[in-house]
């Protein structure tokens, strides 16, 4: 008999594995409640899974489409069983091949067709897709029970600026919702409806704009279909470029370069900088700028503000570049936001800057600049068309394209990223920037920036150090305390990356337990590097979290500048214009204000009543 | 029985249609004659097979009423039952209205294992089972139908269940309340629980947990925290997003003339006057004690159920215009004559049972200084606890019995400053009545078990406990019905030194409660006696339920008969008799035929073990009254909701004659 060997685990272990069975004939084993799909992988066996993710230890059983045939022992008949959640027992059986399980498998995905959005060739996920990956490998040749009326029944949300949840292409996975409860701890989207019209939504049957989510967009990123995704405005973006009377700013985020070569065949964690550069002057873009510019910026704003907050002996202060985090702290935790830094994004920041500042040295027509910012992020979508962040007239941001968008402007316009050659930034006033900017992409990274200058604002010399060990973890809560010297001496510090570790702090602050005099929070795991803008990756979560991290390191170690005070364009952009950090003028420009969004709800038991199916309601 | 025309059973086809059939013709199946007085059954379907007792019945007809049912119940995560349930429902609804399908009959057939083999719950598992069956035997019938156009109507119903709800007193629908929580609508999942009584939080933390005793995840690990889930969306009611009550809830307010008083506000008066209140009708609650809550509130102390939990289910009744008329008690403020000559329509009497029952051994005498009885001890206990009057326990003391009672007094006498604490219970550990859990942690807290020992004597000095005598047990043989028995040991009598001996054998409607003017008779066991299916006492208009109707008994139980009652009283009042109620009569089906019980699971499920509540520490809790169990985090919840299997199954009956319209 043919042997197979383990892939992985197997070896230096074998202890744990007690229990011996055979798949397809062959001998293998296994550890007690280890599920058939974990072994058979082990073994490298392919069974094909479609609601299961590994990665984030998700395996409902609903798609039911890993079936596999298992024979027990003394068993009078063989069963089919998911392999996704039934574990291997001593002596079983398992087929993953035989005709049965084809035909079941086959079956379960031309069900799933059912109701499910026919115009593959509209989907965003065309070619990327999970389902379309399934449906080739069972075989699939026909589609017998597809009925429009049922898709027509099906709802699509389109109701927030950042996302739109199309649940004509869902696939009832679930994995969304896990990742929103388990991972984030958001738990803003709730199962809706049974039967045909099972669905997912969002808490209090209110729509995605109204609701407690707070757009970090983890949940497209584990989407296997194009259920979920982010309002395409590519065209908008298309249209400026095409426009002569407009003037196009582009900004892309510290992130995107390190997270996009993937899409062209690059290796994960390709820094492509010079690439994007290259690409959106061919595209005909006027001015690019780069965000790690406006990062530079709100360094030297936060600092100043955060020294002044210790000095009014004001703790702790919560960063406020991340917008899913100013979303979640708005909605679920209102009472820190007194403690958010005033300070802008980074994009923000740049935007209004790009709209006056840059104008005026330019000689341009203010009205005439599209700012587009280009961000591995959803929830940017959301804090472009805030209220508070429109200057005068004008939007401070006109555009946020996702990376993914990015991507898709690029196929659009017939542009190869892979084939292009690099070229360099040539805005003379606001495109230059500091290792300190490069790193706001990482967990860990706006606190390093700001720890880097703050000594220097403070003391007015450099601080000995630059690169600090102890805030370079990846751990959801990571402290320390770094001495900031003469009269501010020890600054304790937190970190915090996705929304579950960033809870335990807001719930701490809330408490009055936070012992913290600064806390940097970034609501995706890893930080923007994993945004939910980024590209997305079939059956697997965040896996090039950690060579995206890395790159952006090492571009921060390849700067000859690596504190933001010491950018000149920044330098000249005070002495021109700002004044100094915290000036009025710079208040005006580059602080904000936060609003109570808290859900208080209220529902009654006779509302609850009439939203329950039960076969034996009694009222 | 009734003759089996055909059908399959545990796949085993019956075919009596031709005189040369030489199939087997015994089944089990019994009580399967008549649904309703006179009312034939004509055909049953259930989750192991079918039976068709008329060759008239239209198969396609039955099998779209009963896969009409599944669809709806389908809770639509999985595939196979999601789709395959309205594939094939739509198919047989076209069929019998003798039009074509959609899909062939190979094609209903493959849909129908499909759901069989590879769905995700109970439900699709077994609700095509019956019809994979009947097409893969009896393919010709369906054939010869759907040549012979529309069906006639059928008459019948169809019943979803499943063990843990048939084993509930109050047939809660467990698996949809776990579903709920699973979905992330704590708040829907609590409104299952209020379909059948207001006392959620209360249940969640006392209740004997029969549900979970008939869990079929106990065949896989350990059951589902069912107990726990209902407490945690239960103390969603103290959370931002908490439920409203008011009288909208009401659908139909009826007259002010439709009045019924409720004597009693333990936990069944409470249950009924909440039914009574949804229907419409004014209820007045006479309460002897000056608060609401019975024996959940005077029994039951307060580390297991907080006052303060309780009281806030008691303000539901008052919400839904409830009228509590406390330190009023039958007998002396008022009598049931008097009741009906204020108008009230009909009374329900929820007295409970107060008395305890005496050891029955030498030398007992109640007035002895420190002898209690388990009520009497617990009922000082609230007070204590309550602030209203202080109790000192000094010394040790012996709790004899083996109940819930007995637990909660051995608990409670550590907290109350028992130097050391014994039980004595004549049995053996596994034999006690009293839940395990609770055994378990009183052990913890250092209680001292003494198993296979009975009171013979009560030992006093002038006047006061200085000890009891006991005897040793030993068990006789397995008798006859499968039970062992307990004998003394003559010569193995013993002496325990105590201060206090607390009699927790049992209760009994307290002497007196009830006077023969009244007009309502006790039976042998002297409970009041009660129509078993209506609750109806010996004087018509009045009804009883709870303790005082069934001896003691649970809370569940108590809070079943609380919405039996209503039932029957609105029928009562409204139609001058208690209707039949059909979902009783598919329930009496399945346990006649023990069609839930009789259960494995074929394919392995995961391990997964329950998540339990946080539990203060044995060495701080057993000296104090705070709750001991400390409530679960959403994580945990999802979790343990994650754990349940929705073990659902459809039951139906075709008949000759509509059901007759009942109560819903």
């Amino acid at each position: 008999m043919d042997t197979i060997t383990p892939k992985v685990g197997g070896e230096g272990d074998e202890r744990k594995y007690t229990l011996t069975a055979t798949i397809n004939g062959h001998p293998v084993k296994a550890e007690p409640n280890e599920t058939i799909l974990h072994c058979a992988r082990r073994y490298g066996v392919y069974v094909p899974t479609l609601c299961e993710l590994d990665d984030i230890d998700h395996f409902p059983g609903t798609c039911r489409v890993c079936v596999v045939e298992i024979k027990l022992p003394n068993a009078a008949q063989s069963h089919l069983a998911t392999s996704c959640n039934t574990p291997v027992v001593e002596g079983m059986e398992v087929k993953t091949r035989t005709i049965r399980v084809r035909d079941a498998q086959r079956l379960q995905v031309e069900l799933l067709m059912a109701d499910h959005h026919q115009d593959c060739a509209t989907c965003v996920r065309h070619g990327s897709c999970e389902l379309q990956d399934v449906a080739q490998y069972v075989g699939l040749y026909q589609n017998r029970f597809f009925d429009p009326i049922r898709l027509k029944a099906r709802q699509i949300d389109d109701s927030s600026p950042a996302m739109i949840r199309d649940m004509t292409k869902c696939i009832r996975c679930q994995r969304c919702i896990a990742i929103c409860r388990d991972g984030q701890g958001v738990d803003a989207l709730i199962r809706t409806g049974i039967g045909q019209e099972a669905s997912v939504g969002l808490r209090f049957g209110l729509n995605q704009r109204e609701s407690s989510c707070v757009s970090c967009g983890q949940c497209v990123l584990v989407c296997p279909t194009g259920a979920l995704g982010e309002r395409d405005e590519t065209d908008k973006v298309i249209n400026y470029l095409y426009d002569p009377d407009i003037v196009t700013v582009f900004q892309f985020a510290p992130a995107v370069r390190v997270a996009f070569g993937e899409e062209f065949g690059l290796p994960p964690g390709t820094n492509v900088q010079g690439q994007i550069i290259t690409a959106l002057k061919q595209m005909g873009a006027d001015i690019v700028l780069d965000t790690n510019f406006g990062a530079d910026l709100v360094i030297m704003e936060e600092s100043a503000e955060l020294l002044h907050a210790l000095g009014k002996g004001q703790r702790p202060t919560f960063t406020s570049c991340c917008p899913a985090w100013i979303n979640f702290a708005e909605r679920h935790f209102p009472e820190i936001l007194p403690n958010l830094s005033s300070t802008k994004s980074p994009m923000q920041s740049l935007g209004v800057i790009a709209k006056t500042y840059l104008p005026e040295k330019m000689g341009i027509d203010p009205k005439k600049v599209r700012v587009v910012a280009i961000m591995p992020c959803i929830a940017k979508k959301d804090e472009a068309v805030r209220q508070q962040l429109q200057f005068e007239d004008m939007a401070e941001i006109d555009t946020v394209l996702t990376t993914r968008e990015f991507a898709r402007l690029l196929h659009r316009e017939g542009i190869d990223l892979a084939k292009l050659e690099p070229s360099d930034f040539d805005n003379p006033y606001m495109s230059e920037f500091s290792g300190a900017g490069a790193i706001f992409g990482t967990t860990g990274g706006v606190m390093e920036a700001a720890v880097r200058s703050m000594y220097y604002v403070a003391n007015g010399v450099e601080y000995g150090a630059i690169e600090f060990a102890q805030l370079r973890g990846f751990e959801g809560v990571r402290t320390a305390t770094v001495d900031m010297g003469g009269k501010i001496g020890n600054v304790k510090v937190a970190m915090a990356h996705g929304l579950k570790p960033a809870r335990q702090l807001a719930e701490a602050c809330k408490n009055g337990e936070a012992d913290f005099d600064f806390i940097e929070i970034m609501a995706c795991p890893g930080g923007c590097v994993d945004g939910g803008g980024n590209l997305r990756s079939k059956k697997a979560y965040m896996p090039n979290a950690l060579k995206r991290r890395e790159t952006i390191y090492a571009i921060d170690r390849a700067k000859t500048v690596r504190q933001s005070h010491n950018n000149e364009q920044i330098k000249a952009l005070y002495r021109d214009f700002l004044e100094k950090p915290y000036s009025d003028k710079a208040h005006l420009l580059l602080h904000t204000l936060y609003n109570d969004r808290k859900l208080t709800l209220t529902r009654s038991v006779r509302e609850i009543w009439s939203e329950i199916n039960l076969s034996t309601m009694v009222y | 029985m009734t003759n089996i025309v055909y059908g399959v059973w545990d796949g085993v086809a019956y075919d009596h249609r031709h005189r040369d059939a030489s199939l087997p013709d015994e089944v089990s199946l019994k009580g399967l004659d008549v649904f309703d007085a006179g009312n034939k059954i004509r055909a049953f379907i259930g989750d192991r097979g079918f039976f068709v007792f008329d060759p008239h019945v239209s198969l396609i007809d039955a099998f779209w009423h009963y896969m009409n049912k599944a669809a709806d119940q389908s809770c639509g995560k999985c595939t196979p039952c999601r789709m395959g349930t309205v594939l094939v429902r739509d198919a047989l609804d076209a069929l019998r209205h003798g039009e074509t399908p959609a899909i062939s009959f190979d094609d209903m057939l493959a849909l129908s294992r499909q759901m069989t083999d590879t769905s995700l719950c109970g439900l699709g598992l077994t609700c095509a089972k019956s019809l994979t069956a009947a097409l893969e035997k009896f393919r010709d019938v369906f054939e010869e139908e759907a040549k012979m156009g529309p069906a006639p109507e059928q008459n019948g119903m169809v019943y979803v269940t499943a063990p843990c709800i048939e084993a509930c007193p109050s047939k809660i629908n467990v698996p949809q309340y776990i579903d709920y929580i699973r979905d992330g609508k704590p708040e829907h999942s609590l409104g299952v629980i209020l379909q059948k009584y207001p006392m959620a939080a209360t249940c969640g933390r006392v209740c004997v947990r029969f549900c979970e005793m008939a869990c079929r995840r106990n065949l896989v690990d350990e059951a589902v925290g069912i107990k726990t889930l209902k407490r945690y969306v239960a103390d969603y009611q103290t959370r931002t997003h908490a439920l409203q009550f008011s009288k909208d809830l009401i659908a139909e307010p009826l007259p002010a003339s439709m009045r019924v008083a409720v004597v009693g506000a333990g936990p069944a008066g409470v249950s009924c006057a909440y039914h009574l209140l949804l229907h419409g009708y004014h209820v007045d609650i006479f309460e002897e004690m000056p608060q609401a809550g019975g024996m959940a509130a005077i029994g039951i102390p307060s580390y297991r159920l907080p006052k303060d939990v309780l009281l806030s289910e008691m303000d539901i009744i008052t919400a839904l215009g409830g009228n509590f008329q406390f330190g009023q008690k039958l007998g002396r403020d008022f009598s049931i004559d008097g009741l009906f000559g204020k108008g009230y329509r009909a009374v329900f009497l929820g007295l409970g049972c107060q008395e305890g029952t005496q050891l029955g051994v030498k030398d007992e005498d109640p007035s002895l200084g420190g002898y209690e009885s388990g009520i009497g001890f617990l009922l000082k206990v609230h007070d204590h606890v309550a602030g209203i009057k202080k109790v000192e326990l000094k010394g040790e003391v012996v709790v004899v019995g083996g109940g819930n009672v007995a637990m909660d007094c051995i608990r409670s006498a550590i907290r109350m400053g028992a130097s050391r604490v014994h039980l004595v219970y004549r049995r053996t550990k596994t034999d006690m009545p009293a839940d395990q859990e609770e055994i378990e942690a009183a052990e913890k807290e250092g209680i001292i078990f003494h198993y296979l020992n009975n009171p013979t004597k009560v030992l006093s000095e002038n006047g006061k406990i200085v000890g009891i005598e006991l005897v040793e047990m030993r068990q006789t043989e397995v008798d006859a019905r499968g039970r062992r028995n307990v004998v003394p040991m003559p010569g193995t009598e013993h002496t325990l030194r105590c201060n206090t001996i607390i009699a927790a054998i049992g209760q009994q409607v307290r002497a007196g409660a009830l006077t023969p003017e009244d007009g309502v008779s006790l039976n042998k066991w002297r409970c009041v006696d009660v129509d078993k299916t209506t609750l109806l006492t010996s004087r018509p208009g009045v009804f009883a339920g709870g303790d005082c109707a069934s001896g003691p008994s649970t809370l569940i139980h108590a809070m079943a008969n609380g919405l039996k009652a209503a039932r029957a009283i609105d029928d009562w009042i409204r139609l001058g008799e208690v209707r039949f109620f059909p979902r009783s009569r598919m329930r009496q089906i399945l346990s006649d035929n023990r069609l839930l019980v009789e259960d494995c699971v074929e394919v392995p499920v995961r391990s997964e073990y329950r998540v339990h509540h946080p539990e203060l520490d044995p060495e701080v809790r057993r000296q104090m009254f705070e709750e001991v169990e400390q409530p679960i985090s959403a994580e945990e919840a999802y979790k343990e909701a994650k754990r349940c299997m929705r073990c659902f199954r459809l039951y139906s009956v075709i008949t000759d004659r509509p059901i007759p319209p009942s109560h819903s």
